[in-house]
Parts: C-alpha cells; sequence; structure tokens
C-alpha cells in the first residue's frame, strides 16, 4: 500500500489524462496509433519539451517568464549570422549562451531588486524581439547549407531523432536537478516561502540567478533545435514559446504558486499538448478548433489538480504517499 | 500625489524635446495631434489593464479580446448599422465576465485563467470568421468618425471620455474603491464583510469591457474586423500602466497614469519612426523603459522590499 502510494505520489495525476487522451484518439482518429505518427508527434514535442523544463524551474522558484519566445529568437537570429564565421558548433553555442546569458539577468534583476518576474521578463521580451527585428531586417536570414547544423533537428542517435534525445535527457536531468540535487532543494523551498528560505541562511539570491540561468541555457536549447529545423535566423521564430511552455506546466500540473513541479508535470502537460495538435491536423479541422481545445484542456486541468474540490482525491491520495 | 506617477509625463517631456529637436517636424501640430489619435486603443487597453493590476493581477486576453470585439462590432454594424458598433464593448464585458468568474470565482491564477481566454477566445474568433478572414465594415460614417466635427475626431472624444470614466470609476465609486482594497489587503477583504470573487468579477470585466472599446476603435481605425489583430498587444497595455506608475503588486493604480504610459510608449515609437530608426529599436526602447520603470519604483520604495541579511561586524 505504501509503494502504491509513493507510485501515486509521483505520477502527477495528469499522466491518467495523457493515457486516457492516447486511448481515446488511438480509437478515433485515424492514422493516429502509427510509429510514423507518434515519431512525429514526439519530434514536435521534444522542442517544446525542453523549453517547458526550463519554464518548470521558474515556476518553481516562484516566478514566470515570458521572455522565452523573443530570446529563443535573438539566439537563433545571433546564431545564424555568426555560422560563416565561426562554423556550425560555434554557431549553436552562441545561440544557447544568448538565451542564457538572458535567463542569468533576468534572474539577477528579480533576485536583486525584489522586482516582480512578470515584468522582467515582459522587458526582456520587448528587448529581445526589438533587438532579433531590427538585427534581421525583420526578415529570416537563411543559413548556408551545413550537415553539422542541420544535424541537430534531423540526425539520428541509434536510430531515434535527435531532438527526442535530447528531450529525454533534459526531462531526466530536470528530475534529477529538482529532486535529488542541493541546488533544485533550494529552489523548491524558495518558490515555497522566500522568506523562510533566507531566514534559514540559504543562498536564495544565487540560486534565483542559477535558476533562471539554468532555465535559459535549456530554452537556449530548444531555440537552437528549432533554428536547424528551420534552417534559418528567424525574427518570429516562436513568438509563442513562453505561453506555450506556461500552458505545458499548467496542464502537467505545476502550480503558478511556486514550490512544487517535477519533470513528470512537464512530460505529461507536453504529452497532452502535443497529441492535441496532431488529432486536430489528422481530423483536417480548423485551427481554431485546436485552441478551443487547449484552452478547455488547460482550465479543466487546472481545476481538477488543485486541492479540494473536485480533484482533491488524487492530489490528497498522492501527497500521502510522497511525504511517508 | 505619488512621485512615480510624474515619471512617465517628464518622460514624455524628455523624449517629445529630444525628438523635437532631433527631428524636423515632430514638434508640428498635425505630428502632435496624429499621435495624440494613434495612442487610444493602447491606452483604452492600458485603462482597462489598470483595473486587473489593482486587485495584484494582470489580464493577458486582452489583445485577443479587442481582436475578437473588433470584429462582432464590424459584423453587427454590417447588418444593424452604427448602433451595432455597441457590440465591441458587449464582447468585450462577456470575455471580462469570463476572466473574473474563473478567477474570482473559482480561484485560478489571473496568468492561467487569462492564458486560456486567449487561446479560447483566438480560436473563437478564427471560428466565427472562417479561419481567419477580415470583416470589412460596410458603414458610410465610419471616416467620419476619424474626420468630422471638431479639432478633435469623435473617435478621440469617445475614447477621452473613456478614459475619464475609467478614472471615475477607480477613484470616486464603491467599485473603484473595494478593487483598491482588495489590491492593497486581499486578507482584509473577507473581514469587512465584502466578497471578494465580486470584485474580482468586476475588476475583470471592467478590463475586458475597455478591451473591448478599444478593439472597436481599432476596427474603425482599420476599416475591417481583424481576427489575428492585436497578438502582443496585452503585453504592451501592461507595459504602458507600468510604466504609467501602476505597479504589479497591486493597491495602488493610475488611469491617468496608464493613459500617459501609452502616450510615451507612442512617442517613442513615433520618434524613433521618424528619425529613421528602425521601429524595431522603438521595441527594445520600451523594453529598457519598462525596466527602468520597475528600478525606479524600487528605488522610490526603498530597500525595505528586499531585506538583506546584515553586515556582520568586523570584530
Amino acid at each position: 500500500m505504501r509503494a502504491l502510494r509513493r507510485l501515486a505520489g509521483a505520477v502527477p495525476p495528469s499522466a491518467p489524462v495523457a493515457l486516457a487522451i492516447f486511448l481515446l484518439f488511438a480509437l478515433v482518429v485515424p492514422r493516429f496509433a502509427t510509429a510514423g505518427n507518434l515519431e512525429n508527434v514526439l519530434r514536435i514535442a521534444s522542442i517544446l519539451a525542453i523549453a517547458s523544463c526550463g519554464q518548470a524551474i521558474v515556476l518553481v522558484l516562484g516566478g514566470v517568464e515570458f521572455s522565452f519566445g523573443a530570446s529563443a529568437a535573438l539566439s537563433s537570429v545571433l546564431a545564424v549570422s555568426a555560422l560563416p564565421d565561426v562554423g556550425p558548433v560555434g554557431a549553436l553555442a552562441i545561440g544557447v549562451a544568448t538565451v542564457a546569458v538572458i535567463g542569468t539577468v533576468n534572474g539577477w534583476l528579480v533576485s536583486r531588486f525584489d522586482l516582480p518576474p512578470f515584468l522582467v521578463t515582459l522587458g526582456a521580451l520587448m528587448i529581445a524581439s526589438g533587438l532579433a527585428a531590427s538585427l534581421a531586417g525583420g526578415l529570416p536570414i537563411d543559413a548556408p547549407p551545413s550537415a553539422a547544423f542541420a544535424w541537430l533537428a534531423r540526425g539520428r542517435v541509434a536510430g531515434i531523432p535527435v531532438p527526442i534525445v535530447a528531450a529525454v535527457l533534459v526531462l531526466f536531468g530536470t528530475h534529477v536537478l529538482l529532486r535529488h540535487t542541493r541546488i533544485g532543494r533550494i529552489w523548491c523551498l524558495v518558490g515555497a516561502n522566500p522568506v523562510a528560505a533566507r531566514l534559514s541562511g540559504l543562498p536564495t539570491r544565487s540560486a534565483v540567478v542559477a535558476g533562471y540561468g539554468t532555465a535559459g541555457l535549456l530554452v537556449g536549447l530548444a531555440a537552437a533545435i528549432l533554428t536547424s529545423r528551420v534552417a534559418s535566423g528567424q525574427p518570429g521564430l516562436a513568438p509563442n514559446l513562453a505561453f506555450e511552455t506556461i500552458a505545458a506546466c499548467a496542464i502537467g500540473g505545476i502550480p503558478l504558486a511556486g514550490g512544487q513541479g517535477r519533470a513528470a508535470n512537464v512530460l505529461f502537460g507536453v504529452a497532452v499538448i502535443a497529441m492535441l495538435n496532431n488529432a486536430v491536423v489528422l481530423l483536417n479541422l480548423p485551427v481554431a478548433y485546436q485552441q478551443i481545445a487547449i484552452a478547455v484542456v488547460i482550465l479543466a486541468a487546472v481545476l481538477l489538480q488543485r486541492d479540494g474540490w473536485p480533484g482533491g482525491l488524487w492530489t490528497r491520495f498522492g501527497r500521502k504517499g510522497a511525504r511517508s | 500625489m505619488s512621485p512615480r506617477l510624474l515619471v512617465a509625463p517628464l518622460a514624455i517631456l524628455v523624449a517629445a524635446a529630444a525628438f523635437g529637436a532631433a527631428v524636423p517636424g515632430f514638434a508640428a501640430g498635425g505630428n502632435l495631434l496624429n499621435m495624440a489619435s494613434q495612442m487610444w486603443v493602447l491606452a483604452l487597453l492600458a485603462a482597462g489593464q489598470t483595473f486587473a493590476l489593482a486587485t495584484r493581477g494582470f489580464d493577458i486576453s486582452v489583445g485577443a479580446v479587442a481582436a475578437l470585439a473588433g470584429v462582432a462590432a464590424a459584423w453587427a454594424a454590417n447588418t444593424l448599422g452604427a448602433v451595432g458598433l455597441a457590440l465591441g464593448p458587449v464582447v468585450g464585458f462577456a470575455c471580462g465576465m469570463l476572466n473574473g468568474l474563473l478567477i474570482g470565482t473559482l480561484g485560478i491564477t489571473p496568468v492561467i485563467a487569462t492564458l486560456a481566454t486567449l487561446i479560447g477566445v483566438r480560436g473563437i474568433a478564427l471560428l466565427v470568421t472562417d479561419d481567419g478572414q477580415a470583416v470589412p465594415l460596410e458603414l458610410d460614417a465610419a471616416s467620419w468618425v476619424f474626420s468630422g466635427g471638431t479639432a478633435l475626431p469623435p473617435a478621440d472624444w469617445v475614447a477621452l471620455a473613456a478614459v475619464v470614466g475609467a478614472h471615475l470609476v477607480l477613484t470616486r465609486t464603491m467599485v473603484g474603491r473595494r478593487i483598491l482594497m482588495l489590491g492593497s489587503n486581499p486578507d482584509a477583504v473577507p473581514l469587512v464583510g465584502l466578497d471578494e470573487a465580486r470584485t474580482l468579477r468586476h475588476a475583470y470585466a471592467l478590463c475586458g469591457c475597455f478591451a473591448g472599446l478599444a478593439g472597436t476603435l481599432m476596427m474603425l481605425r482599420a476599416g475591417t474586423g481583424l481576427p489575428i489583430e492585436g497578438s502582443g498587444m496585452e503585453l504592451q497595455a501592461i507595459a504602458a500602466a507600468v510604466i504609467g506608475g501602476t505597479p504589479l503588486t497591486g493597491g495602488m493604480a493610475s488611469v491617468p497614469g496608464s493613459a500617459a504610459g501609452a502616450l510615451l510608449v507612442q512617442v517613442l515609437l513615433t520618434g524613433l519612426n521618424t528619425s529613421g530608426i528602425s521601429p524595431f529599436v522603438a521595441q527594445s526602447a520600451i523594453g529598457v523603459v519598462i525596466i527602468a520603470a520597475g528600478l525606479v519604483a524600487h528605488g522610490m520604495h526603498g530597500f525595505h522590499l528586499s531585506p538583506r541579511r546584515p553586515r556582520r561586524r568586523q570584530p
């Protein structure tokens, strides 16, 4: 019984929802449960999963990041314009570093001046998207063909597409980071009760900076894969990335109040969004249905997963297991 | 008057003086009037946003709501005549009420609730327009709104009246006082016997109503209801309100401040545009101003907001 409870604590309530949606679509939607389609779903979902892990870390810290889409666009433009000079590896490194630096600065502003994360990341969003658009002149920059540059999105490791391998590694890494490392536990404490964390002598400021920086690093990786996929520097690379990652985390069951969240939440939240998007495409429905469905799922997921009415049963059962 | 409210007007004066000196024709009467009438959409969105910010929340669905309201107003005006334009604010009110129900009654955090509304409303706008077809406005009187009458076009008068109305609602009515009270101390609201959920519904419904009005104005300017318009405006509106001196921490709010913030954004956009600098740089400049506004507010508030550990004394 205890082992069962522990398992229920580790498996977020979004898991059975994701499973139910999968089974439903496999039965109802033609061509959904084919190997080719599922690989496609995973390949698209992997980018969102990597970026959502970054958002999850920021949410655990009690913050929220709105600048991901803009900093990913800036990273894409910078990486592609540096490509001829520094080669594919250097270009991708520049791309990843761009987002990591923006994230670190955001974290510093949030922790040093106690500014609301929303305000800081909104400012960063506008700065980064303005810079990206003016550097690129408002138009995409085409990347010179480079096999090494394209490998990140199109290559395979042991038969598995690189983005999927990267997503699995990032999800696993985020899980370990949040559950089993000192810094991860500090993030949870800071998110749950910043005052108590500071009073108990934890280095909260550097932890916040490190958290936003790590989030930037992950989003930088997602941006690099996206850039490699579109093979160009796009000032409008993923304008809604921040919203999508917040939606994925919310559906997965990470509360915005901070202090809680696991990689498993991200995994199932992203899975739900990816399957919904894919089903709408396969059924040849207008995009409108996709958006309305996602809006309804977000609200349903948030309502079902909070304490008390009406989804409290699962949460309470799971929590007990997690604590024992 | 709080000194933070002076930041935006001073910045406007500085920016206007700088652009006036650097760009010939910037300070011409025509250009100034032009800027004034271009800022109303943003000013209305920011005025509405002020109510949500006052409750410590915010509404990121206003851009999508404005687009839907514009489409609805265009459709209604085509079938009913000028009276139909009123459907815009009504649609906005309904969307705002939905936000208020989600946040106040169901207790969902504002980010998630208004994000869901943003995505859902965008979907509805696409759905009712056959996947994003523009709805052209076939109203003869439409051009009169921007040209006819007095020194200021009628549309400007309506927008100005709406902003003044928002200011009066916030400062002179029970609804406004309750919204401010909720933002300054949410725990106290139930203690004095007020309904927290109801106050939140009021705040977000007002916010939505102004978004609907802004959407109608946007549609009148463009001459068509564009279902995909308004993306990114929600963040600009919040930025304008914050620059104008309404903090994200609630309890303090100023509609004239938000309007001044919107005007500053417009002055920066127009000024950088006419001086031949890429308009994209203007966006970055606004980002810098947002963070600077936050830092200025932090400096004015003193450092007690972030208690630092006392320095250890040297033995």
